[in-house]
């Protein structure tokens, strides 16, 4: 039975005691949340793996890694190695990105390697495969798309970001609108393009009851592709962003009513000053199910730092309820993360996670927090480096630490300490 | 006259000028804020050299790195390089918060390396020169503290971090309510040590009028540096830190009647649910001065990273009206920075920064972010780099990523979305 029809069937799943666990509350917390969409466990009935997570309201925000081949840049054996390090940085979820060389054979080969969800986006083998094999992306058909969808689903992809909440309404709207930078969503550009050449509706927007069936029958959690989010600061909350979260809202209406766990993608550029808005709107308009952001990045001026964008964003973004930060690198915006790239990427957001973590007086936060003022306190190294987010990075740094310290032959410092009570 | 008793009288000065032309505001703006004490302008008349800076409400968000010496095998030319380097980073201010070795030739080489204002803390060399000269830090005399004070000052530093509002009933407040971690400031705690020692309130709450007439004299803008700032996200908000904003903001009263300007500094370490409620605090309790926050860093445990956790609070405080952000370097708590080390704390605080400018609708910041977003869409690549906060990092990581430099890169290679979008939408070619 899927999770969502086991919750409202009143039954728990092992699934869900998993992330009650982890998470430290009541089963039934995870349970009626589950039933009403608030949260979702990714989990392909096919796939068995090691961890397992819930996503949504009430538990720790979540963080997620990207990867997979470009065009540019199609090495399974560093894609290997960047799910390795992100994984070991500590992040809950992938996402195999690839659109070069054997996708399939990089899906399976994630597959094989994740010990976290696993997620990925079909239209982007769909397209990339209509280009090579039949010469461009307007001869995709729409059994391209959903044959690609249902055998990345047989292979145990735990989510998948599809864009179904595109129309041509919505392409209208940017089209009368303006924007400074149109659609920025790689599958919501192949759509847009095909749509507009062939002239016809979206498919996965028409043919949304096909997409949920194959849904269902995996229990793949579905992931609605933001794919008309804002790509700069400027064109945050306009018309054609709304349009796309209410059209998203309606099609969540419906996966909720077939028991199909549905989460909603989110932007991309925000300015901290539409940050609360965005997440209000797309919680009222999409019935409270997880949003699961890219960044936001607060500002477009920052490549070669993106991940530090991101974290503001995302956290702040947590503040006011996002659910899932999906992790920037670096890299963005200037080219495909290198493992580097991709460590750095997953430290920073769940340096974000953290923060917002904190917020929530999340219990195993608020404990770090306190475990590691108090080696502070005490000057007790190996404990600071054991609570820390990315206790690696210091081990090389013991000697700094105690340096740092050696100021307590100071005369004023020492009276201070003592009448603290810390001498 | 000072800059504030200028605008006071309503008369615009050259400074006033020269800030409004960068901030693109009237000069009657800045006058307007200036006079209300919301905004400050760094500017010790003794400093000839010096390029006014404004800080303060309706103001781009400021950026200051603090270099100095710490351990005796640190040197004046390497810090002077480090100030070098803050500045080319972008930083609008340096601090020098050096502890040891030749302090004073250290803040004279800092003083002609650039024409930054610069900030001290002369507590720290007051104590280090009772500690070298008499042998103990205890045995710093008033008139000690007081003299270096005046040294700094009439040397031309232009802002001074002082503890004014650490009383003797703060410090009791604080060991009786159980802070996690009382000792936070390196200034702040030594002082108390002294106080303690000595039975004896305040030396610079109780002579504050004599700083007073030393920084009318220099028109020396008074950083009021908080011992009670919170060490770790536990203490955030506790009674002690709101009690000393309580005092500091008497005493910037009386500061203001002086003619002399006020800033007020801030944490720390600040969880992001508790950022909004301290800068309403400190902006109600301290009457509208400027707010000159450390960081804040938004957990304790991102050691390595805390540039990161610093550029989280540091945006959203600046966006609930924080005026100033000292940088947090990648080094912090675990030592001091080296110089890549600055070059990072700097850009993390001048994107944290930026971010706040840019949801506060200053608009500079807006066209700056158009003007990317532009270049993007355009797939032009020499604008996007030349528009990055740090060109010379955007430039090398995209070119160690790309492999043929074609219009779009290597993160979608040939399914570049601004490509195949500007072609079916518009029906035009990029790149």
């Amino acid at each position: 039975m899927n999770q969502i029809d086991a919750a409202r069937s009143g039954k728990y799943t092992e699934e869900m005691e998993i992330v009650a666990f982890m998470e430290n509350v009541g089963i039934e917390f995870i349970r009626e949340g589950v039933a009403k969409g608030t949260i979702v466990i990714p989990k392909n009935r096919v796939r068995d793996r090691a961890n397992i997570c819930g996503i949504g309201k009430g538990l720790d925000i979540k963080v997620n890694a990207l990867f997979g081949t470009s065009s540019d840049r199609e090495q399974m054996p560093m894609e290997a190695r960047k799910l390795k390090i992100a994984e070991e940085a500590g992040c809950h979820s992938f996402m195999d990105l690839s659109t070069g060389g054997d996708i399939d054979g990089m899906r399976k080969q994630s597959l094989s390697l994740a010990t976290v969800a696993m997620g990925g986006v079909p239209i982007y083998q769909a397209g990339v495969e209509a280009i090579e094999k039949k010469g461009n992306l307007m001869q995709m058909t729409s059994d391209d798309i959903f044959e690609t969808i249902e055998k990345q689903a047989a292979d145990g992809l735990d989510f998948m970001a599809i864009h179904c909440a595109l129309n041509f309404d919505i392409i209208h709207t940017l089209q009368r609108t303006g924007r400074v930078t149109d659609v920025v969503s790689r599958g919501g550009s192949f759509l847009t393009g095909w749509m507009l050449q062939n002239q016809k509706e979206n498919p996965l927007y028409e043919e949304f009851d096909r997409l949920l069936k194959i849904m269902k029958a995996y229990d793949v959690v579905l992931s609605i592709g933001d794919a008309i989010r804002p790509g700069s600061t400027a064109d945050s909350l306009d018309e054609a962003q709304i349009k796309g979260l209410m059209v998203a809202g309606e099609l969540t209406k419906r996966a909720l009513a077939q028991g199909v766990q549905v989460m909603i993608e989110g932007p991309g550029h925000v300015p901290l000053n539409h940050v609360k808005s965005t997440i209000e709107l797309q919680k009222r308009l999409c019935h409270n199910v997880p949003y699961f952001i890219l960044g936001f990045l607060a500002t477009d001026i920052a490549p070669g730092y993106d991940n530090i964008t991101g974290a503001i964003g995302g956290a702040y973004a947590g503040l006011h309820g996002a659910d899932f930060l999906c992790y920037l690198t670096p890299a963005e915006h200037l080219g495909l993360p290198n493992e580097e790239d991709v460590r750095t990427g997953v430290i920073s957001t769940r340096i974000a996670a953290r923060a917002v973590n904190i917020a929530r007086k999340r219990d195993h936060a608020l404990k770090s927090e306190y475990y590691m003022s108090k080696a502070r306190v005490e000057n007790n190294i190996q404990a600071q480096i054991d609570n820390a987010i990315y206790p690696e990075k210091l081990q090389d740094s013991l000697i700094n630490i105690a340096d740092h310290e050696n100021n307590h032959d100071d005369e004023a410092m020492q009276v201070v300490a003592k009448y603290f009570g810390i001498a | 006259m000072t800059i504030l008793e200028s605008a006071r009288k309503g008369l615009i000065t050259d400074e006033m000028r020269q800030v409004a032309i960068i901030e693109e505001v009237t000069p009657e703006f800045i006058r307007a804020g200036v006079a209300l004490g919301e905004i400050v302008i760094l500017k010790n008349n003794a400093h000839k050299n010096v390029i006014p800076v404004a800080v303060g409400k309706g103001l781009t968000t400021k950026v200051s790195a603090s270099v100095g010496m710490y351990h005796s095998k640190d040197t004046i030319a390497g810090e002077i390089e480090k100030v070098v380097t803050a500045k080319l980073a972008g930083a609008d201010t340096i601090m020098d918060l050096s502890v040891t070795g030749d302090i004073d030739s250290m803040r004279k080489s800092a003083l002609i390396t650039t024409s930054k204002p610069i900030g001290t803390l002369p507590l720290y060399q007051a104590m280090a020169e009772a500690k070298k000269n008499k042998g103990s830090s205890l045995e710093m005399s008033v008139d000690d503290l007081f003299h270096v004070i005046e040294r700094h000052a009439s040397d031309g530093i232009d802002f001074l971090a002082l503890h004014c509002g650490t009383t003797m009933e703060v410090v009791k407040r604080a060991k009786g309510e159980g802070r996690l971690d009382p000792l936070v400031s390196y200034g702040g705690a030594r002082l108390m040590g002294w106080m303690i020692h000595h039975n004896q309130e305040n030396p610079l709450y109780e002579n504050f009028d004599r700083l007073l007439e030393i920084a009318n004299k220099y028109d020396v803008v008074l950083s009021f540096a908080d011992a009670m700032r919170p060490g770790c996200t536990q203490d955030s908000l506790i009674g002690s830190q709101i009690q000393e904003y309580i005092i500091l903001g008497d005493l910037i009263t009386r500061a203001r009647d002086a003619g002399v300007q006020v800033m007020v500094k801030g944490p720390g370490h600040v969880p992001i649910n508790q950022i909004e409620t301290t800068v309403n605090i400190q902006k109600s309790l301290c009457k509208g001065a400027p707010y000159f926050v450390f960081g804040p860093l938004v957990t304790d445990t991102a050691v390595g990273y805390d540039h990161i956790s610093a550029a989280i609070g540091g945006a959203i405080s600046a966006y609930a009206g924080a005026d100033f952000l000292c940088y947090v370097t990648p080094a912090e708590h675990i030592g001091l920075p080296n110089k890549e080390q600055v070059h990072e704390g700097v850009i993390a605080a001048r994107i944290a920064a930026h971010a706040a400018d840019l949801a506060n609708g200053i608009d500079k910041a807006v066209r700056w972010d158009l003007e990317m977003s532009l270049a993007r869409k355009d797939l032009d690549w020499e604008k996007q780099i030349e528009l990055s906060i740090d060109p010379e990092t955007a430039r090398r990581t995209w070119t160690e990523r790309s492999d043929d430099f074609s219009s779009e890169c290597t993160m979608c290679g040939k399914y570049c979305a601004m490509k195949i979008v500007s072609e079916f939408l518009n029906k035009k070619k990029v790149g």
